[in-house]
């Protein structure tokens, strides 16, 4: 388990970083961004989808039973149709005898009373138990024309009322029949009452029932056969191609596919009649309200896509930024650290080396001296003054020497801390001695303007080094080659000592002066700075209760005031940290 | 009046031994050792100096130590000390242990008679 862990970080550390240690941050940079475009998109489009999937699910489920409704309702309509006729005709060959009907003259006028009533009647007609028509009230010629052999008839004297399927019969028209049979008073035989009724009152009853909810609205009878008109399927009497036939008293829907068209198909019997009622619904889902959605939700996919790439842009800018910068600071503590670490490396090596030297040099210093002692007491000889003079030479570098060792001691010394009373324009000597060399290779010349009449200040020495040292070398390093450096020191008021260091380099321009004593803000090129120069200077002159300021005029020059209290309250965490 | 008698202890005999040479030609009654252990021997045996001036780093005792034991032993004995190091702790850390001053090496020789005969005065006063 742990060397999986192992495996896992190295995997995403050679993914992000790069196979080398190294950081490498545009590669980090696409990493992250594919990363957090999966994390942010993955589930906003899979939440996308899903609310599709069951969007539209419940969208079918809805228009299916929006369906199912439509059908029940347009098959409890039209069985009312078919009662009416039903009854109607019931009622006519329950009111009348046969006998009465038999009479051409009250036919007639009940065809004509009918019709009043009901507009789709096309003819009325009294067929005897042999199946004779003999009464005919209507527009064609059918009396005595013989039913016996046809389909309808059969029917109505098993069922007493029959409605028959649309067909074409001897009118070659389509219509449907309404008919009736009735026992004859005086023996075992029946005689029929039929009403014919033209399709097309049909056709118009089934265009009044069409609804939004379906396309398409049409009757079949048990066998397939449209009994009205269908848009979609055919006209009248032709064969309806996709049909399967119904549970009895349910309404059955089928997903059906009809020349590349797709739709929803429902069928129900209608009771007491031959007929199936059938509905059509295409493209289901294609709803404005399915729009609407869809519309909506691609607004929204696309809106917080934008949203999540703005977001991940400005987030993976900001977090390889930080990084990087981090990165850069860590550096630049490590350079610092570095730093730190050869010049306390130095400062010992200097300490060893001078104390090493000061023991000879105290001996030839003795040994010179002690020359001069007896060279005074003995008597003259030849080369007595060039005796004199050599021990002289002698005695002078060993001043020399002194001097050079006794400034490596008091470098090697900056690393203590401790607090003293301090001579400023001694220490200041001190530390143009350390520079004058480079300022002379430079041609930048020291003018010194400092007040003899100083008071010491109780501070640290090597911090104080520290500080003139920083911002002389800054001095130097901005005039470059040919400028004047010109330090003062003075009391301006009872409590401060002030040193002014004024240069005559370019000056700093005034975004620079804004974080001129930030950590970490240079403007020397990469691997010449570090940024902590100036900020450090400062910080130390803080410590000891003092303050820096600068002015500076690009073109002219700039002015660091070194502020340092003559004797300074002591803070906590001051002086030695 | 009496000769200033002074101990030199330094590891360093060439420096100790033309020391004592030049401060004998000035008047001084000078003995040199070149160890803490035989400084400790010698004083209150076969020396008895008024001032002693005593190297900071030795091998065998530090002067720090030597200093610690003279002031013990005989506290009226000014000790001046001698570093060719640039700790100016080692300087002042001498003085609170009771040293009379402290001279860096290469020896500025006018500023060392100067401070020996601070010393002696300061030794003078202090006995009577």
């Amino acid at each position: 388990m742990i060397k999986f862990n192992e495996k896992l970080m190295q995997f995403f550390s050679s993914l992000f970083f790069g196979s080398e240690n190294q950081r490498s941050y545009k590669r980090l940079r696409i990493m992250l961004y594919l990363a957090m475009i999966v994390i942010f998109l993955t589930p906003l489009i899979l939440a996308t989808g899903l609310s599709v999937r069951e969007y539209s699910k419940l969208l079918v489920q809805q228009e299916r039973e929006q369906l199912s409704w439509n059908a029940m309702g347009s098959r409890k309509t039209i069985e009312a149709f078919v009662h009416e006729l039903r009854a109607l005709v019931a009622f006519v060959a329950s009111e009348h005898t046969y006998d009465e009907l038999l009479d051409q003259g009250t036919a007639s006028k009940l065809f004509v009373d009918l019709k009043e009533h009901y507009n789709g009647f096309v003819d009325l007609g009294v067929i005897d138990p042999d199946g004779i028509q003999r009464v005919y009230a209507g527009p064609f010629r059918l009396k005595n024309y013989d039913y016996s052999g046809q389909d309808w008839y059969d029917k109505v004297l098993a069922d007493r009322i029959y409605v028959s399927d649309v067909f074409m019969g001897f009118r070659k028209i389509p219509h449907f029949v309404v008919a009736v049979s009735k026992k004859m008073p005086d023996r075992e035989e029946y005689w029929v009452l039929r009403l014919s009724i033209n399709y097309d009152t049909l056709q118009q009853y089934i265009a009044t029932i069409s609804t939004e909810a379906s396309h398409d609205v049409f009757l079949l009878n048990h066998d397939g056969i449209l009994q009205t008109k269908s848009h979609m399927f055919g006209d009248v009497l032709e064969e309806f191609a996709l049909f399967s036939r119904p549970k009895k008293g349910e309404i059955s829907m089928n997903e059906q596919s009809y020349e590349g068209v797709k739709f929803l198909e429902a069928c129900v019997y209608i009771e007491n009649t031959p007929w199936i009622l059938g509905f059509i619904k295409k493209s289901y889902i294609h709803g404005e309200k399915w729009n609407s959605f869809r519309y909506r939700q691609r607004l929204i996919l696309f809106g917080c896509g934008a949203l999540a790439l703005v977001v991940i842009v400005q987030l993976v800018s900001i977090i390889t930024g930080q990084l990087q910068e981090a990165d850069e600071k860590r550096n630049a503590v490590m350079t610092e650290a570095e730093h730190t670490d050869k010049l306390a490396s130095i400062g010992r090596l200097a300490a060893g080396v001078a104390h090493e030297i000061n023991n000879p040099l105290a001996i030839i210093n003795q040994k010179a001296g002690l020359m001069t002692d007896l060279l005074e007491m003995s008597n003259e000889f030849q080369y007595k003054d060039k005796f004199g003079k050599s021990i002289d030479g002698i005695q002078n570098a060993v001043e020399r020497c002194k001097v050079i060792t006794h400034r490596l001691l008091g470098f090697a010394r900056r690393m203590d801390s401790a607090l003293e009373h301090i001579d400023i324009n001694a220490l200041l000597g001190e530390v143009l001695g350390f520079l004058e060399k480079e300022a002379l290779y430079n041609h930048i010349r020291f003018e010194l303007n400092l007040d003899d009449d100083l008071l010491t200040v109780y501070s640290d020495r090597g911090q104080l080094q520290q500080i003139f040292l920083n911002i002389i070398n800054n001095g130097i390093d901005a005039i470059g080659k040919d400028g004047t450096m010109t330090i003062t020191s003075a009391r301006r008021d009872e409590a401060n000592i002030h040193v002014l260091i004024n240069d005559t380099g370019p000056g700093i321009p005034p975004n620079v002066m804004k974080r001129i004593f930030d950590p970490f803000f240079t403007t020397k090129k990469a691997g010449k700075g570090t940024g902590l120069g100036l900020s450090i200077t400062y910080g130390l002159a803080t410590k000891l209760g003092g303050n820096i300021t600068v002015e500076s005029e690009e073109g002219k020059g700039t002015l660091f005031t070194v502020i340092l209290p003559i004797n300074p309250k002591k803070r906590e965490g001051s002086f030695h940290g | 009046m009496d000769k200033i008698k002074i101990l030199i202890v330094d590891d360093e005999v060439e420096f100790a031994e033309a020391l004592a040479e030049r401060m004998e030609i000035r008047g001084f009654l000078m003995e040199t050792v070149n160890s803490g252990a035989d400084a400790l021997a010698a004083i209150g045996s076969t020396c008895f100096p008024d001032v002693v001036l005593l190297d900071l780093k030795m091998p065998d005792m530090s002067g720090f130590e030597v200093l610690t034991v003279i002031k013990e032993k005989y506290p009226s004995i000014e000790v001046i000390m001698l570093t060719g190091h640039g700790a100016a702790s080692g300087g002042s850390d001498s003085m609170k242990k009771g040293a009379f001053d402290f001279i860096m090496k290469p020896v500025d020789f006018k500023d060392l008679i100067e401070k020996i005969q601070d010393a002696y005065q300061k030794k003078i006063s202090t006995s009577s």
